[in-house]
């Protein structure tokens, strides 16, 4: 691959919101925030975007207070299966994103397409279970997930119950099952087949072993109870 | 996955500020993102937002309590929050049934109420990528609906040249339980709350924003209920819904899926008002609610509605008694 070919790779990247941010690509969207600060509403990219602009100057319209430099890259801190990271991350980043492209947790799948449909990119999210393709990565700072690579490790019984009782086939959606059926468990130590059949109603799967799913949940149940 | 274009985002630390933020225009709401950024990912908004305001960092915003004579929920309650609540379980049951047969357990999770009345209409047209139809809603001149597939459509005719139906399932909770829709501006009965304009699908202006719902504590005897007509018990947005509180010689009805906006359904009220709930009566009551429905023509795709919308009627009010 020619030098040119790689650097127009890297920067398809980096537009895309994959991987990591790009020198060139940085600097663009730094400037896009700066001349965003002082008129929100009026993001433009160019070069004169990129002159800051007086903080007292007039507001566009009515008393807009300034958009704090955070509108753009910000910082944010999250305990990922019980490790902490530090990512740079831009507004329109999905939690999705993150975890799979920067941390590495490759778990959260992705079937609907980013529509909240299929429940196959489920985390846990300070205790509830969440869909991580609509969640914006910005707005989690501070937030500590459970991804099924973590629950997995802790030698959750779920995990088990899920291969006793055959609950998956292909296997791409049984991540967004576990991590649902976890946080399930964890509010719930005596679910009822019922219980669990409402609770994993967000979970599509397309090999439709649904009928096993809840088989597994309870087994899982018994066991964290000790009965089994 | 498709990308989300980009976008500024602010962390909003008081109501005042972010609508501040709105009327300088080019700016949406996000909470609990489940409609907004699905809308946005796949560039269905006429306008896309340049600058995303979230509400979820301004304290307390996120409560359900009950005062003198009235349940306050905050706008940012999540629905699953509200499904869970005892006491809205026991004495607002159609709110919590409607908050619990919403979406899926995941969206309900991060869901709010305030959202989930705020939403946009489910209409495949408003709905198809890229914008491809630049339908009425969208400052277009035309409603696709009325010309093409329109099998789940209002069953009571346009408003405003738009046929799309609400798809809340707390909305006709709340105009059943008689609610109050509180913003930064003021108060909004809840049955006035929705309208159908190309940047929404209520009357809140450009910089308001929803703060609180109010529910009056229903009288003594009175019973709520909500019941809904969808392919699945999970996931599906409604095809006919309806809610209906009963009793102190009162009665609400409201269907919703069936028009633009969630649909009071006075000739039922009328008809089952100060009756006991039975069989026949909550039947007379299903037949009023859609008499308005019975001039589609016999080949009309919406007809397969009405008689769902009759049996929903009748099945809330018999599980009212």
């Amino acid at each position: 691959m020619s030098e040119e070919e790689k650097n127009k790779m890297n920067e398809q990247e980096s537009k895309e919101g994959f991987g990591h941010i790009s020198r060139r690509s940085f600097l663009k969207d730094a400037g896009l925030v700066i001349g965003a600060a002082p008129t929100i509403g009026v993001i433009a990219v160019s070069a004169e975007a990129a002159t800051p602009k007086p903080a007292d100057a007039p507001a566009a319209k009515g008393a807009a207070p300034s958009v704090p430099p955070s509108a753009g890259l910000s910082t944010i801190d999250l305990t990922i299966n019980g490790g902490r990271h530090r990512f740079t991350v831009e507004p329109h980043w999905s939690l999705r994103q993150i975890l799979r492209d920067e941390a590495g947790y490759t778990s959260p799948k992705d079937w609907c397409g980013g529509l909240g449909a299929c429940g196959s990119c489920t985390v846990i999210m300070n205790g509830r279970p969440v869909l991580s393709c609509l969640t914006l990565a910005c707005e989690c700072n501070g937030a500590s997930i459970e991804t099924a690579e973590g629950i997995a490790k802790t030698k959750h019984p779920i995990i088990q119950a899920y291969i006793n009782n055959n609950a998956f086939q292909c296997g791409y959606c049984t991540p967004g099952f576990v991590c649902t059926a976890k946080a399930l468990l964890d509010k719930n130590k005596n679910p009822t087949e019922a219980d669990a059949r409402d609770a994993l109603g967000g979970n599509l799967c397309r090999c439709a072993t649904y009928q096993r799913h809840p088989l597994a949940v309870l087994e899982a149940a018994r066991k964290l109870r000790g009965e089994a | 996955m498709k990308t989300l274009k980009k976008f500024a985002h602010v962390d909003a630390k008081s109501i005042d500020e972010a609508a501040s933020i709105l009327r300088a225009g080019k700016a949406a709401i996000i909470s609990g993102g489940t409609d907004i950024l699905g809308a946005m990912r796949f560039e269905i908004l006429p306008n896309y937002p340049e600058v995303l305001v979230n509400l979820k960092t301004i304290p307390d915003m996120d409560y359900i309590k009950e005062e003198v004579g009235m349940l306050k929920i905050g706008a940012l309650a999540r629905l699953e929050d509200i499904a869970k609540n005892k006491l809205v379980r026991t004495k607002y049951t159609a709110l919590a049934e409607g908050a619990h047969r919403t979406a899926t357990p995941h969206i309900r999770e991060m869901g709010t109420i305030a959202g989930n009345i705020c939403q946009m209409t489910r209409c495949w047209y408003f709905r198809s990528p890229d914008n491809r139809f630049d339908c009425f809603r969208k400052g277009g001149k035309m409603c696709y609906a009325m010309q093409g597939d329109n099998r789940y459509h209002s069953i009571f005719g346009a408003v405003k040249a738009c046929m799309a139906v609400n798809p809340s399932d707390t909305a006709p909770a709340l105009v059943a339980l008689n609610a109050r829709i509180k913003t930064n501006k003021g108060l909004i009965e809840a049955e006035k709350f929705w309208d159908v304009n190309s940047s929404g699908s209520t009357v809140l202006g450009q910089d308001e924003i929803v703060t609180e719902i109010q529910i009056p504590t229903p009288a003594a005897g009175a019973k709520s209920a909500f019941i809904k007509f969808a392919t699945r018990k999970s996931i599906d947005f409604p095809i006919v819904n309806c809610a209906v509180m009963i009793g102190a010689g009162n009665a609400r009805v409201c269907l919703n899926a069936v028009y633009n906006k969630p649909y009071r359904a006075t000739a039922a009220e009328e008809s089952i008002k100060g009756k006991p709930i039975n069989e026949n009566n909550a039947d007379a009551a299903g037949a009023a609610a859609v008499a308005s429905a019975a001039e589609l023509k016999p080949d009309d795709r919406r007809r397969w509605k009405v008689p769902i919308a009759k049996a929903m009627v009748k099945r809330a009010i018999l599980a009212c008694a």
